[in-house]
């Protein structure tokens, strides 16, 4: 310890926690719209990816490579920086982040998604069929529900990964949890408290989704 | 009136972006030497029989896991000086940070692998008369190794995309000389999408090998 080691000052958090709650609001509402989104998009891409057509599965796997292979910092300072000068207009921060959010989380889920179908054996699919079936009642009543048990737990993942995401979106000023505690902390000249907080309430957040998690893992997936 | 790409702009400050390329590939490899050889020492701690090192080990994991890098980052950047006294530059922070990141991640899959060999064999080992370290060594390590390779290999092209954050406290890598080329030429359309061309040139093929690995050391028992 220096000599001029600081004294922990724990009322600079409670004194500005109406500040961090207003960023916890932002990252909840980005983490969850996201999530939905990304939930939605990645159905479709990995729809895509397992279609009869060449042109669909390579697109929609050269969309998830892209999205998989390049670092999030790049892909949010691109869509807010590059895209409206593509574009011609203008978006949001918010906008910015979450279109970045959703399509990084979809590109993920989508190898989720065709992961936990492909893991379904084939002879069900044709038992399915051969009973009269439709394909998409084979994929509706039979592949599907059994895929999604499998799945749960890489979903639950991914959904911490996109909280933990979140905070990199507060480079392009967008006001959510991390954007409030980087300027509190240079506000107040308080970071170790303000920074301190702001990581124990990430931690607050994601812990008991991973405990989720863990709890799917072993339930689904180590029993199959 | 349309858009005039000016790539001759990238290709004038092409040594910039090199040198902050060369900058990612050092932190990549110096951060995962860290997270290898400490993530080892904390897989270790716990899978100790004293719960006094297993507990510390299991908080730090967790909180390496539960928390966005960024936090990380920028909290040992600022806080570690005021609580020490010993200033860092933007490399030892940050290199610190994504190491000890790369350390909980790594912790995980060593002790993931260990356990995952059949505790069958450790008591044939056992009842064949071999000592703890022997059946650990000559036993289930051999085997744990092959499943550790995959997911291994998988941290190291997220720890390369990672490296990026280290730019929001200005550590000169890839990412940093792009936002820097990007305001200094007034050109981030250009300059941001041949960075990003260039993650995904190095990164992809890495991820190709992994997805090799997974199939390679699929375990069949």
């Amino acid at each position: 310890m220096p000599d001029n080691a600081p004294i922990w000052k724990f009322e600079v958090v409670t004194q500005n926690l109406s500040y961090l709650l207003a960023g916890l609001e932002m990252t909840l509402l980005l983490a969850v719209v996201s999530m939905v989104l990304g939930v939605l998009l990645g159905l479709l891409v990995a729809a895509a990816r397992l279609s009869r057509f060449l042109l669909i599965r390579a697109i929609a796997g050269f969309y998830v490579d892209v999205w998989r292979s390049t670092p999030f910092l790049a892909q949010i300072l691109w869509v807010f920086f590059a895209l409206p000068i593509v574009t011609g207009f203008r978006i949001s921060a918010f906008a910015a982040g979450i279109i970045c959010l959703s399509c990084h989380a979809s590109a993920y889920l989508a190898e989720v998604f065709r992961a936990g179908i492909l893991s379904i054996s084939g002879g069900q699919r044709h038992a399915a069929l051969a009973l009269g079936m439709t394909r998409f009642q084979a994929a509706y009543r039979i592949v599907l529900p059994q895929a999604l048990t499998r799945m749960l737990p890489a979903i639950g993942s991914q959904s911490i990964n996109l909280v933990k995401e979140s905070a990199l979106v507060s480079v392009i000023n967008l006001q959510e949890l991390m954007w409030y505690a980087q300027s509190l902390a240079g506000f107040t000249m308080r970071s170790i408290e303000i920074l301190t907080a702001a990581a124990l309430i990430y931690a607050a957040l994601t812990y008991p989704q991973a405990l989720l998690v863990n709890y799917l893992h072993r339930k689904y997936v180590v029993q199959s | 009136m349309p858009y005039t790409w000016r790539f001759d702009v990238v290709i004038e400050n092409l040594p910039v972006l090199l040198q902050g390329l060369w900058m990612t590939c050092v932190l990549t490899v110096l951060s995962m030497v860290i997270g290898l050889v400490v993530g080892l020492a904390i897989a270790l701690l716990r899978l100790s029989d004293w719960r006094i090192l297993r507990v510390p080990a299991t908080v730090f994991t967790e909180l390496f896991r539960t928390t966005p890098l960024l936090v990380q980052v920028v909290w040992i950047f600022t806080v570690i000086p005021l609580l020490t006294g010993v200033l860092l530059s933007p490399f030892f922070s940050g290199l610190l940070a994504l190491g000890l990141n790369v350390a909980a991640f790594m912790s995980e899959i060593y002790r993931t692998g260990i356990q995952s060999v059949d505790r069958g064999q450790r008591h044939a080992a056992q009842a064949l008369g071999m000592t703890s370290m022997q059946t650990m060594r000559r036993v289930v390590l051999p085997q744990a190794v092959m499943r550790m390779v995959p997911p291994m290999a998988a941290m190291w092209v997220a720890l390369f995309k990672d490296t990026s954050i280290l730019a929001t406290i200005g550590v000169v890598e890839l990412m940093y000389q792009a936002r820097f080329l990007a305001s200094d030429t007034f050109r981030p359309l250009e300059i941001f999408t041949v960075v990003a061309v260039i993650y995904f040139i190095l990164a992809y093929p890495q991820s190709l090998v992994v997805n090799r690995l997974y199939e390679r050391f699929r375990v069949r028992e």
